[in-house]
């Protein structure tokens, strides 16, 4: 699947062509880990010595998708990619079986769960703005979770969609995106545990991120 | 979205009233429900095929090694 989208020039706020696949390989992996990552630490770095607050200090520097290599042929896997301007500017893990709804009544109804879900660096506000930096591009991480969102009604969830959000994106999943924030889990790190409902996920890919 | 191939399956009366069952209960369409079945299956093995074990855990907090052949 090949797809192409818009994303937004974040200095003209012009639309930009984009593209969002699922051909994903361990190419991708290794250009997180060779282009992102040492901009990710560089900017936690400038971020802890200059004292910003610590709900805005990246969490997500000791990534590594190069370990997420064999899950590449587990169907219980997908993974998503968008690119544009010839480099990878978001990335996205969601697992398709074994996962259910914690909504009181969505309890037992299989879902979707964004296991990791990065945009590039340099599509991250205070990560550039630690660096000195302008922002690049907006909607990436809109453009995946609406991917993420399609997944789960391809594979008859019906929109049905969670995740384990860092303390850093918790207002982005559910201010922007509208999900419910359904309680923070003991078992993850404490992360909070945010869900679409079918209900909700249409309003999403209707309305679009608020 | 990759393209789909149609094979013809058949299931005794008790499988298709698990199958039926299942569909309602996960409010899944019995294909999906074939679907997950395969993507567990398949993760299951290969975590198994590595060196993983899979563990039942009951409310008393006993694990029970479940054997996958």
């Amino acid at each position: 699947m090949r797809v192409p989208i818009q994303i937004v020039d974040w200095a003209t706020r012009e639309p930009v062509q984009a593209e969002l696949f699922d051909g994903v390989t361990v190419e991708h992996f290794l250009e997180t880990q060779n282009e992102w990552r040492p901009v990710v630490v560089e900017a936690a770095k400038k971020m802890v010595q200059s004292g910003s607050p610590q709900d805005i200090v990246p969490r997500h520097f000791h990534w590594d998708w190069t370990s997420k290599e064999a899950d590449l042929r587990i169907l219980a896997f997908s993974f998503i990619g968008i690119s544009a301007g010839g480099n990878l500017q978001g990335l996205m893990k969601l697992e398709n079986a074994g996962r259910s709804g914690r909504i009181a009544w969505q309890k037992g109804k299989p879902l979707t769960y964004v296991d990791y879900l990065e945009t590039a660096p340099w599509n991250i506000k205070p990560l550039m703005q630690a660096l000195g930096r302008s922002q690049k591009f907006a909607a990436v991480g809109t453009r995946l979770i609406e991917a993420a969102v399609r997944k789960s009604l391809d594979e008859g969830f019906k929109g049905r969609l969670a995740l384990h959000s860092l303390t850093t994106s918790e207002r982005f999943y559910l201010d922007v995106c509208g999900m419910t924030a359904v309680g923070r889990d003991p078992a993850k790190q404490n992360l909070l545990w945010c869900e679409f409902t079918p209900e909700q996920a249409e309003r999403f890919l209707k309305e679009g991120a608020t | 979205m990759n393209s789909k191939k149609t094979m013809t399956l058949n299931l005794t009366d008790q499988e298709m009233r698990v199958l039926e069952d299942l569909s309602s209960q996960k409010d899944l369409s019995k294909t999906a429900i074939l679907r997950q079945a395969l993507r567990l299956y398949q993760l299951v093995d290969v975590k198994l095929a590595e060196g993983g074990k899979l563990f039942f855990e009951d409310q008393k907090k006993e694990k029970a090694e479940l054997m996958v052949l």
